[in-house]
């Protein structure tokens, strides 16, 4: 089962993306990846405020 | 035979002696109150008053508050902030009564707060010394506040489990409630409820238990929030007892206070952290949700401005690629009015390479001449372009 990513480490993960984005070395055919990767930490982050019912089936599983 | 008399004519007697003595009078005593029954509706207060000598009573009578006295009851709690209960000290000035079938009590008129707020300053601050001195974890700090292990703990950067300790069916666990599951902006709360009693003398005993559940449950709280309504019934002394402060203070999930009095602070919200009501609590875990979510939207933002920002210059430096590529072309050299010369279909770049009587091509925009060379010499005239 994937496990549950914290939004310290969802929000870190964005934050080098994007550190690499501003840093203008990157590769531009890496970029469609960092994209897409970035997209989905967005959307992960923004689902998770909203659905936490989720996680805690999860944890409770894992726990139990 | 001894001659008897009615007891009325010795009640009687006993009655006219009191009457002669205290009628008129008042007194201001000082003594512990037990027994204490409220009747709210009829506004009546019935206690008796006990003065002892170690844990045996020595002295006692009866007290009463009737309903053109009961306010000061309600005062006194509202003064105070702890309920008139068995157990008190406290000041009263009283009159004495005798009733023929009810026997002798002490009417009280007034009760002297100052006294009461006074006594719990002191225990207050006793408490308080003994936190420090006892918890090596609690430290007064210069602005008179506290510094706990509990609110030193760093808040989480999302709050999604809450554990809500809060009496059943209370209001300050509907108004907790209400805000966070009401919450305009969508967030989503898991919130299990630790009900326990929050007033009385149980009450401390019965929260440590719950905090003590909550530090077994399976699931991972990243807050303890305990609530209690405001109202009439403002009894915090639990909220004020060494026990349940140290409790807290060293307690391994920070915990957010919301027990509802806007005056005083309790013990237990000095060592944790503070809200007034369960309503601000609620209110500051959403505003702390809607930070991160702000946070998260500014990277967005940043994210996309970079990218937007490479594609540019990549295109801008393609665009000037392709732009000298077209400059350096020979249709755009020849359109300029230059001419390319050929000798046996090849470009000739060197003049060393054609001699006089040369056939050489001369390419130009549209046209190509076909010429013999008859004479050369050294380009003096046309360097100056």
């Amino acid at each position: 089962m994937k496990p549950i990513m914290t939004f310290d480490k969802a929000f870190s993960e964005l934050e080098k993306i994007v550190g690499q984005i501003e840093d203008e070395n990157i590769q531009l055919d890496t970029l469609a990846d960092k994209v897409k990767d970035a997209n989905e930490l967005i959307k992960y982050c923004e689902t998770r405020l909203r659905a936490i019912s989720e996680d805690i089936e999860k944890e409770k599983i894992n726990n139990g | 035979m001894p001659v008897a008399q009615k007891l009325s004519q010795l009640i009687n007697e006993i009655d006219a002696t009191i009457h002669n003595r205290f009628a008129g009078k008042t007194f201001w005593i000082k003594a512990e109150i037990t027994d204490v029954k409220k009747y709210a509706d009829k506004r009546w207060c019935f206690l008796k008053f006990i003065e002892k000598d170690g844990n045996v009573i020595t002295t006692e009578i009866k007290g009463v508050f009737w309903s053109n006295t009961y306010y000061q009851v309600e005062n006194f709690e509202k003064e105070t902030q702890q309920l008139f209960a068995s157990g008190l000290e406290i000041t009263c000035s009283v009159r004495v009564r005798f009733h023929k079938r009810f026997g002798l009590d002490l009417e009280v008129l007034a009760i002297d707060y100052a006294y009461a707020i006074g006594k719990m300053e002191i225990e207050r601050k006793q408490t308080l010394e003994r936190l420090v001195k006892e918890n090596a974890g609690i430290q007064l700090l210069s602005d008179g506040n506290f510094s706990t292990d509990n609110n030193r703990l760093d808040l989480p950067t999302v709050f999604q489990k809450i554990a809500l300790v809060t009496a059943p069916n209370s209001d300050g666990q509907r108004d907790f409630k209400e805000v966070i599951e009401k919450n305009k902006y969508g967030y989503s709360f898991y919130v299990k409820e630790f009900l326990t009693q929050v007033q009385g003398d149980a009450a401390a005993t019965l929260i440590m238990q719950q905090l003590e559940n909550i530090k077994l449950a399976k699931a991972v709280f990243d807050v303890v929030v305990i609530v209690r309504g405001g109202g009439s019934d403002t009894d915090f002394k639990s909220f004020n007892t060494f026990d349940l402060a140290n409790f807290v203070a060293s307690f391994p999930i920070p915990v957010l206070t919301g027990i509802g009095h806007d005056r005083n602070t309790s013990i237990v919200d000095l060592m944790a952290r503070q809200h007034k009501t369960p309503t601000e609590v609620a209110t500051f875990i959403i505003d702390n949700n809607m930070s991160f979510e702000q946070d998260l939207l500014q990277l967005k933002e940043r994210f996309f401005t970079g990218v937007k920002s490479l594609l540019d210059t990549a295109q801008n430096k393609l665009t000037y690629i392709s732009r000298i590529i077209k400059s350096s072309s020979p249709k755009t050299i020849l359109n300029k009015g230059f001419a390319i010369i050929l000798r046996n279909n090849a470009i000739i770049t060197d003049p060393q390479q054609i001699g006089v009587n040369d056939e050489v091509q001369a390419i130009l925009k549209d046209e190509v001449l076909h010429t013999t060379v008859y004479k050369k010499e050294t380009n003096e005239t046309y360097n100056d372009f």
